[in-house]
Protein backbone atom coordinates (compact mmCIF):
# COMPACT_ATOMS: atom_id res chain seq x y z
CA UNK A 1 0.00 0.00 0.00
CA UNK A 2 1.26 3.48 -1.19
CA UNK A 3 1.81 6.03 1.77
CA UNK A 4 -0.47 8.22 0.26
CA UNK A 5 -3.19 5.25 -0.09
CA UNK A 6 -2.58 4.36 3.36
CA UNK A 7 -2.67 8.14 4.51
CA UNK A 8 -6.11 8.43 2.83
CA UNK A 9 -7.55 5.41 3.93
CA UNK A 10 -6.57 6.87 7.68
CA UNK A 11 -7.92 9.78 7.11
CA UNK A 12 -11.21 8.54 5.58
CA UNK A 13 -11.38 6.08 8.99
CA UNK A 14 -10.89 8.82 11.22
CA UNK A 15 -13.20 11.42 9.59
CA UNK A 16 -15.52 8.21 9.89
CA UNK A 17 -15.04 7.74 13.88
CA UNK A 18 -15.70 11.71 14.50
CA UNK A 19 -18.95 11.98 12.52
CA UNK A 20 -19.94 9.06 14.43
CA UNK A 21 -18.90 10.92 17.98
CA UNK A 22 -21.37 13.93 18.81
CA UNK A 23 -20.46 17.23 20.06
CA UNK A 24 -21.82 17.28 23.68
CA UNK A 25 -20.19 15.30 26.40
CA UNK A 26 -23.05 13.49 28.52
CA UNK A 27 -21.92 13.58 31.50
CA UNK A 28 -23.14 11.84 35.04
CA UNK A 29 -23.66 13.67 37.67
CA UNK A 30 -21.89 11.36 40.15
CA UNK A 31 -18.61 10.47 39.61
CA UNK A 32 -18.19 6.47 40.90
CA UNK A 33 -14.61 6.72 41.48
CA UNK A 34 -11.94 9.65 41.34
CA UNK A 35 -7.98 9.58 41.63
CA UNK A 36 -5.05 12.10 40.43
CA UNK A 37 -2.55 11.29 38.24
CA UNK A 38 -0.12 13.67 36.93
CA UNK A 39 1.78 13.69 33.27
CA UNK A 40 3.74 10.43 32.73
CA UNK A 41 6.46 10.19 29.45
CA UNK A 42 6.98 6.38 28.93
CA UNK A 43 10.40 5.75 27.25
CA UNK A 44 10.83 2.29 25.78
CA UNK A 45 13.88 0.58 25.92
CA UNK A 46 14.44 -2.81 24.55
CA UNK A 47 13.51 -5.46 27.06
CA UNK A 48 13.53 -8.76 27.40
CA UNK A 49 10.54 -10.59 26.60
CA UNK A 50 8.29 -11.46 29.48
CA UNK A 51 9.07 -8.61 31.17
CA UNK A 52 6.79 -5.93 30.93
CA UNK A 53 8.13 -2.67 29.83
CA UNK A 54 5.71 -0.51 32.20
CA UNK A 55 4.36 -3.14 34.52
CA UNK A 56 0.45 -2.68 36.01
CA UNK A 57 1.88 -2.03 39.61
CA UNK A 58 3.76 0.79 37.94
CA UNK A 59 0.46 1.99 36.31
CA UNK A 60 -1.33 1.63 39.26
CA UNK A 61 0.78 3.33 41.41
CA UNK A 62 0.33 6.05 39.55
CA UNK A 63 -2.01 9.06 41.55
CA UNK A 64 -4.38 8.69 38.14
CA UNK A 65 -7.64 11.14 37.95
CA UNK A 66 -10.31 9.45 36.29
CA UNK A 67 -14.04 9.59 37.11
CA UNK A 68 -15.92 6.53 35.84
CA UNK A 69 -19.11 7.51 35.51
CA UNK A 70 -22.35 4.95 34.53
CA UNK A 71 -23.91 6.23 30.99
CA UNK A 72 -26.58 4.44 29.49
CA UNK A 73 -26.36 3.60 25.91
CA UNK A 74 -28.35 2.17 22.98
CA UNK A 75 -27.00 -1.45 22.06
CA UNK A 76 -27.41 -1.05 17.85
CA UNK A 77 -24.90 -3.50 16.82
CA UNK A 78 -22.70 -2.59 14.06
CA UNK A 79 -22.08 -4.50 10.89
CA UNK A 80 -18.85 -5.52 12.23
CA UNK A 81 -20.14 -7.19 15.14
CA UNK A 82 -23.48 -8.92 13.62
CA UNK A 83 -23.85 -11.93 15.37
CA UNK A 84 -21.55 -11.14 18.20
CA UNK A 85 -22.48 -11.54 22.03
CA UNK A 86 -23.04 -7.62 22.15
CA UNK A 87 -21.87 -6.54 25.48
CA UNK A 88 -24.12 -4.54 27.98
CA UNK A 89 -23.45 -0.73 27.27
CA UNK A 90 -23.94 0.70 30.14
CA UNK A 91 -20.21 0.25 31.29
CA UNK A 92 -18.47 3.27 32.22
CA UNK A 93 -16.91 5.87 30.57
CA UNK A 94 -14.08 8.60 31.19
CA UNK A 95 -15.39 12.15 31.66
CA UNK A 96 -16.41 13.66 34.52
CA UNK A 97 -13.28 14.93 35.20
CA UNK A 98 -9.45 15.18 33.75
CA UNK A 99 -7.99 11.76 33.27
CA UNK A 100 -4.68 9.91 31.71
CA UNK A 101 -4.47 8.49 28.18
CA UNK A 102 -1.60 6.40 26.84
CA UNK A 103 -1.52 6.95 23.37
CA UNK A 104 -0.72 4.21 20.56
CA UNK A 105 -0.62 3.63 17.13
CA UNK A 106 -1.57 0.86 14.92
CA UNK A 107 -1.67 0.85 11.61
CA UNK A 108 -0.78 4.59 11.32
CA UNK A 109 -4.06 5.48 13.60
CA UNK A 110 -3.35 6.73 16.90
CA UNK A 111 -5.51 5.33 19.63
CA UNK A 112 -6.21 6.16 23.27
CA UNK A 113 -6.47 4.40 26.09
CA UNK A 114 -6.69 5.45 29.40
CA UNK A 115 -4.70 4.98 31.81
CA UNK A 116 -6.96 2.86 34.65
CA UNK A 117 -7.26 0.55 31.79
CA UNK A 118 -3.87 -0.78 30.99
CA UNK A 119 -2.23 -3.52 33.02
CA UNK A 120 1.11 -3.56 31.19
CA UNK A 121 3.28 -3.05 28.19
CA UNK A 122 5.37 -5.61 26.52
CA UNK A 123 8.04 -6.14 23.58
CA UNK A 124 6.40 -7.97 20.40
CA UNK A 125 8.68 -10.81 19.51
CA UNK A 126 6.67 -12.88 16.74
CA UNK A 127 8.98 -15.91 17.66
CA UNK A 128 7.98 -15.45 20.73
CA UNK A 129 4.24 -16.30 20.34
CA UNK A 130 2.78 -19.19 19.80
CA UNK A 131 -0.28 -19.64 17.19
CA UNK A 132 -3.30 -21.92 18.01
CA UNK A 133 -4.38 -23.71 14.96
CA UNK A 134 -8.35 -22.87 13.99
CA UNK A 135 -8.38 -20.00 16.10
CA UNK A 136 -9.72 -16.20 14.32
CA UNK A 137 -7.37 -14.51 11.88
CA UNK A 138 -7.47 -11.39 14.30
CA UNK A 139 -5.82 -13.70 17.08
CA UNK A 140 -2.10 -13.74 16.47
CA UNK A 141 -1.03 -15.85 19.18
CA UNK A 142 0.00 -17.02 23.13
CA UNK A 143 2.50 -14.38 24.63
CA UNK A 144 4.14 -15.68 27.64
CA UNK A 145 3.93 -12.64 30.37
CA UNK A 146 4.80 -12.33 33.59
CA UNK A 147 1.73 -13.53 35.17
CA UNK A 148 0.20 -14.82 32.84
CA UNK A 149 -0.02 -16.62 28.77
CA UNK A 150 -1.49 -13.30 27.52
CA UNK A 151 -3.81 -14.13 24.49
CA UNK A 152 -2.76 -11.25 21.73
CA UNK A 153 -4.93 -9.84 18.76
CA UNK A 154 -4.46 -8.06 16.03
CA UNK A 155 -5.88 -4.26 16.90
CA UNK A 156 -6.27 -3.78 13.53
CA UNK A 157 -8.72 -6.36 12.66
CA UNK A 158 -11.05 -4.88 15.60
CA UNK A 159 -10.46 -1.54 15.01
CA UNK A 160 -10.54 -1.22 11.13
CA UNK A 161 -11.92 -4.44 9.94
CA UNK A 162 -12.79 -2.64 6.75
CA UNK A 163 -9.84 -1.02 5.84
CA UNK A 164 -7.42 -3.79 7.23
CA UNK A 165 -4.54 -5.12 4.61
CA UNK A 166 -1.93 -7.87 5.32
CA UNK A 167 0.46 -5.02 5.38
CA UNK A 168 -0.83 -4.10 8.80
CA UNK A 169 0.02 -7.11 10.32
CA UNK A 170 4.20 -6.07 9.66
CA UNK A 171 6.14 -4.49 12.61
CA UNK A 172 3.94 -4.88 15.31
CA UNK A 173 6.44 -4.02 17.95
CA UNK A 174 4.09 -3.66 21.66
CA UNK A 175 1.49 -5.86 23.33
CA UNK A 176 -0.29 -3.90 25.44
CA UNK A 177 -2.68 -5.89 27.68
CA UNK A 178 -5.81 -5.04 29.26
CA UNK A 179 -6.05 -4.84 33.27
CA UNK A 180 -8.12 -7.50 34.60
CA UNK A 181 -8.15 -9.71 31.18
CA UNK A 182 -5.61 -11.82 30.13
CA UNK A 183 -5.64 -10.14 26.18
CA UNK A 184 -3.06 -8.06 24.65
CA UNK A 185 -3.53 -5.41 22.27
CA UNK A 186 -0.37 -6.14 19.24
CA UNK A 187 0.28 -2.24 18.34
CA UNK A 188 2.60 -0.60 15.71
CA UNK A 189 3.98 2.09 18.36
CA UNK A 190 3.76 3.32 21.71
CA UNK A 191 3.53 7.04 21.75
CA UNK A 192 3.44 9.18 25.19
CA UNK A 193 0.22 9.73 28.13
CA UNK A 194 -1.46 12.53 27.81
CA UNK A 195 -4.12 14.45 30.11
CA UNK A 196 -7.56 15.04 28.38
CA UNK A 197 -10.20 16.90 30.03
CA UNK A 198 -14.00 15.48 29.47
CA UNK A 199 -14.44 18.41 27.09
CA UNK A 200 -11.46 17.40 24.67
CA UNK A 201 -13.55 14.68 24.00
CA UNK A 202 -16.12 14.13 21.58
CA UNK A 203 -18.13 11.66 23.55
CA UNK A 204 -20.12 9.12 21.55
CA UNK A 205 -24.28 8.60 23.37
CA UNK A 206 -24.33 5.86 21.00
CA UNK A 207 -22.08 2.63 20.34
CA UNK A 208 -23.90 1.03 17.73
CA UNK A 209 -21.44 1.09 14.63
CA UNK A 210 -18.07 0.69 17.10
CA UNK A 211 -18.75 -0.58 20.48
CA UNK A 212 -15.46 0.24 21.39
CA UNK A 213 -14.95 3.55 20.55
CA UNK A 214 -15.76 5.83 23.51
CA UNK A 215 -15.08 8.48 21.67
CA UNK A 216 -12.36 11.15 19.41
CA UNK A 217 -10.08 13.60 20.56
CA UNK A 218 -9.73 15.99 17.85
CA UNK A 219 -6.52 17.89 19.04
CA UNK A 220 -4.78 14.41 18.62
CA UNK A 221 -7.02 13.04 16.04
CA UNK A 222 -6.86 10.00 17.59
CA UNK A 223 -9.46 7.56 18.81
CA UNK A 224 -10.63 6.92 22.49
CA UNK A 225 -11.07 3.35 23.09
CA UNK A 226 -13.24 1.89 25.55
CA UNK A 227 -10.87 -1.06 26.35
CA UNK A 228 -13.65 -2.43 28.66
CA UNK A 229 -16.24 -2.75 26.34
CA UNK A 230 -13.36 -4.18 23.46
CA UNK A 231 -12.56 -6.93 26.06
CA UNK A 232 -16.32 -7.64 26.31
CA UNK A 233 -16.41 -7.97 22.79
CA UNK A 234 -13.88 -10.59 22.60
CA UNK A 235 -14.27 -12.51 25.75
CA UNK A 236 -17.82 -12.59 24.70
CA UNK A 237 -16.64 -15.31 22.34
CA UNK A 238 -17.46 -12.91 19.38
CA UNK A 239 -16.55 -14.77 16.28
CA UNK A 240 -17.68 -12.22 13.56
CA UNK A 241 -14.03 -10.88 12.95
CA UNK A 242 -13.39 -15.04 12.10
CA UNK A 243 -12.44 -14.20 8.49
CA UNK A 244 -10.78 -17.66 7.75
CA UNK B 1 2.02 -46.67 32.86
CA UNK B 2 0.81 -44.90 35.69
CA UNK B 3 -0.28 -41.51 34.89
CA UNK B 4 -0.85 -39.86 38.08
CA UNK B 5 2.11 -39.49 39.81
CA UNK B 6 0.54 -37.13 42.95
CA UNK B 7 -2.21 -38.77 44.86
CA UNK B 8 -3.08 -35.59 45.48
CA UNK B 9 -6.85 -35.09 44.30
CA UNK B 10 -6.58 -31.72 43.83
CA UNK B 11 -3.55 -31.53 41.97
CA UNK B 12 -2.71 -34.59 40.62
CA UNK B 13 0.18 -34.48 37.95
CA UNK B 14 -0.31 -35.90 34.79
CA UNK B 15 2.04 -37.17 31.82
CA UNK B 16 2.27 -36.05 28.52
CA UNK B 17 3.99 -37.35 25.36
CA UNK B 18 5.07 -34.60 23.70
CA UNK B 19 5.51 -33.97 19.61
CA UNK B 20 5.88 -31.14 17.09
CA UNK B 21 4.01 -30.04 14.60
CA UNK B 22 4.67 -27.11 12.34
CA UNK B 23 7.35 -25.79 14.53
CA UNK B 24 4.60 -25.51 17.83
CA UNK B 25 4.94 -28.29 20.70
CA UNK B 26 1.46 -30.29 21.15
CA UNK B 27 1.08 -32.67 24.38
CA UNK B 28 -1.26 -35.97 24.12
CA UNK B 29 -1.95 -38.22 27.68
CA UNK B 30 -0.08 -40.67 28.11
CA UNK B 31 -2.39 -42.84 28.78
CA UNK B 32 -3.90 -43.26 25.60
CA UNK B 33 -0.38 -43.38 23.83
CA UNK B 34 0.50 -47.12 22.78
CA UNK B 35 3.69 -46.68 20.86
CA UNK B 36 5.79 -44.22 18.38
CA UNK B 37 6.40 -45.65 15.39
CA UNK B 38 9.13 -44.37 12.49
CA UNK B 39 7.79 -43.63 9.58
CA UNK B 40 6.96 -46.46 7.33
CA UNK B 41 5.07 -46.83 3.88
CA UNK B 42 1.15 -45.84 4.42
CA UNK B 43 -1.19 -47.61 1.69
CA UNK B 44 -3.47 -45.23 0.71
CA UNK B 45 -7.35 -45.85 0.93
CA UNK B 46 -9.45 -45.29 -1.88
CA UNK B 47 -12.23 -42.91 -1.17
CA UNK B 48 -10.83 -42.15 2.35
CA UNK B 49 -11.66 -39.12 3.52
CA UNK B 50 -9.36 -36.11 3.07
CA UNK B 51 -7.65 -36.23 7.06
CA UNK B 52 -6.86 -40.36 6.33
CA UNK B 53 -3.74 -40.88 5.00
CA UNK B 54 -3.96 -44.06 4.38
CA UNK B 55 -3.60 -47.66 6.41
CA UNK B 56 -0.54 -49.24 7.96
CA UNK B 57 0.32 -53.39 9.21
CA UNK B 58 0.64 -52.96 12.99
CA UNK B 59 1.68 -56.58 13.88
CA UNK B 60 -1.18 -57.90 11.56
CA UNK B 61 -3.62 -55.23 12.96
CA UNK B 62 -4.41 -52.48 10.30
CA UNK B 63 -4.23 -48.87 11.62
CA UNK B 64 -5.61 -46.19 9.98
CA UNK B 65 -3.02 -43.06 10.34
CA UNK B 66 -4.21 -39.56 10.06
CA UNK B 67 -2.99 -36.75 8.56
CA UNK B 68 -2.61 -34.19 11.64
CA UNK B 69 -1.46 -31.38 10.06
CA UNK B 70 -4.59 -31.38 7.89
CA UNK B 71 -7.15 -32.25 10.75
CA UNK B 72 -5.55 -29.24 12.92
CA UNK B 73 -5.58 -27.09 9.93
CA UNK B 74 -1.76 -26.48 9.48
CA UNK B 75 0.28 -26.36 6.26
CA UNK B 76 1.43 -29.94 4.54
CA UNK B 77 4.96 -30.69 5.13
CA UNK B 78 7.52 -33.63 3.70
CA UNK B 79 8.47 -36.72 5.89
CA UNK B 80 11.41 -37.23 6.70
CA UNK B 81 13.91 -39.04 9.24
CA UNK B 82 12.02 -37.32 12.15
CA UNK B 83 8.36 -37.75 11.12
CA UNK B 84 6.74 -40.27 13.61
CA UNK B 85 3.25 -41.96 13.87
CA UNK B 86 2.10 -42.27 17.25
CA UNK B 87 -0.57 -45.29 18.21
CA UNK B 88 -3.21 -44.06 20.38
CA UNK B 89 -6.10 -45.30 21.53
CA UNK B 90 -9.22 -43.47 21.88
CA UNK B 91 -12.29 -44.60 22.86
CA UNK B 92 -11.33 -48.74 21.81
CA UNK B 93 -10.26 -47.20 18.89
CA UNK B 94 -6.64 -47.47 17.78
CA UNK B 95 -5.30 -45.01 15.16
CA UNK B 96 -2.06 -43.19 13.98
CA UNK B 97 -1.24 -39.64 14.18
CA UNK B 98 1.08 -38.45 11.68
CA UNK B 99 3.68 -35.65 13.06
CA UNK B 100 6.60 -33.77 12.73
CA UNK B 101 8.63 -35.60 15.20
CA UNK B 102 7.75 -36.89 18.90
CA UNK B 103 9.73 -35.20 21.92
CA UNK B 104 9.48 -36.19 25.59
CA UNK B 105 7.40 -37.44 28.24
CA UNK B 106 6.51 -34.19 30.60
CA UNK B 107 5.02 -33.72 33.91
CA UNK B 108 2.78 -31.34 34.58
CA UNK B 109 0.50 -29.90 37.21
CA UNK B 110 -3.53 -29.96 36.69
CA UNK B 111 -2.62 -26.28 38.23
CA UNK B 112 -0.06 -25.57 35.02
CA UNK B 113 -2.68 -26.18 32.56
CA UNK B 114 -4.22 -23.05 31.25
CA UNK B 115 -7.69 -22.91 29.50
CA UNK B 116 -6.68 -22.09 25.86
CA UNK B 117 -9.00 -18.60 24.42
CA UNK B 118 -12.21 -20.04 23.73
CA UNK B 119 -12.68 -17.91 20.47
CA UNK B 120 -12.38 -20.50 17.20
CA UNK B 121 -15.17 -20.95 15.36
CA UNK B 122 -13.60 -23.88 13.58
CA UNK B 123 -14.37 -27.33 14.92
CA UNK B 124 -10.28 -28.26 15.04
CA UNK B 125 -10.75 -25.40 18.05
CA UNK B 126 -12.01 -27.70 20.07
CA UNK B 127 -9.36 -29.89 20.19
CA UNK B 128 -7.26 -27.89 22.02
CA UNK B 129 -7.42 -28.97 25.95
CA UNK B 130 -5.39 -26.02 27.29
CA UNK B 131 -1.90 -24.97 27.55
CA UNK B 132 1.14 -24.91 29.84
CA UNK B 133 4.35 -23.33 29.77
CA UNK B 134 7.17 -26.00 30.17
CA UNK B 135 10.96 -25.66 30.08
CA UNK B 136 10.39 -21.78 28.64
CA UNK B 137 7.80 -23.32 26.01
CA UNK B 138 4.22 -23.62 25.54
CA UNK B 139 2.90 -26.56 25.11
CA UNK B 140 -0.54 -26.83 23.45
CA UNK B 141 -2.49 -29.73 25.10
CA UNK B 142 -4.70 -32.06 22.52
CA UNK B 143 -7.63 -33.48 23.32
CA UNK B 144 -7.93 -36.89 21.58
CA UNK B 145 -11.43 -37.60 22.63
CA UNK B 146 -12.20 -34.73 20.63
CA UNK B 147 -10.23 -35.24 17.69
CA UNK B 148 -12.53 -36.75 15.72
CA UNK B 149 -16.66 -36.60 15.99
CA UNK B 150 -18.47 -40.04 16.10
CA UNK B 151 -19.16 -39.47 12.96
CA UNK B 152 -15.70 -39.70 11.79
CA UNK B 153 -14.83 -43.01 14.18
CA UNK B 154 -17.59 -44.47 12.30
CA UNK B 155 -16.11 -43.33 8.95
CA UNK B 156 -12.80 -45.05 10.11
CA UNK B 157 -14.47 -48.07 10.70
CA UNK B 158 -15.66 -48.95 7.62
CA UNK B 159 -12.80 -48.03 6.10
Amino acid sequence: MSKDTQHAALQGYLDALLTDAVPEPRLATEPVAFLEVPEVAFSLPPMALREPLISEAQINQLPVSVSILAEQHDSVVSPSVVGATAPELTKSSWADSAFECLLFDVAGLTLAVPLVALGSIYTFEANELTPLFAQPDWFIGILPAQKTNLKVLETARWVMPERYTADMRHDLKYVISINGYDWGLAVHHVRNSIRLQPSDVKWRTQRGKRPWLAGTVIEHMCALLDVEVLAQLITGKNTSHNTA
Amino acid sequence: MQNSLAHSTDDPILQWVTFRLDNETYGVNVMQVQEVLRYSEIAPVPGAPSYVLGIINLRGNVVTVIDTRQHFGLPPAEVDDNTRVVIIEVDKQVVGILVDSVAEVVYLRQSEIETAPNVGNADAAKFIQGVCNKNGELLILVELEKMMSEEEWSELDTL
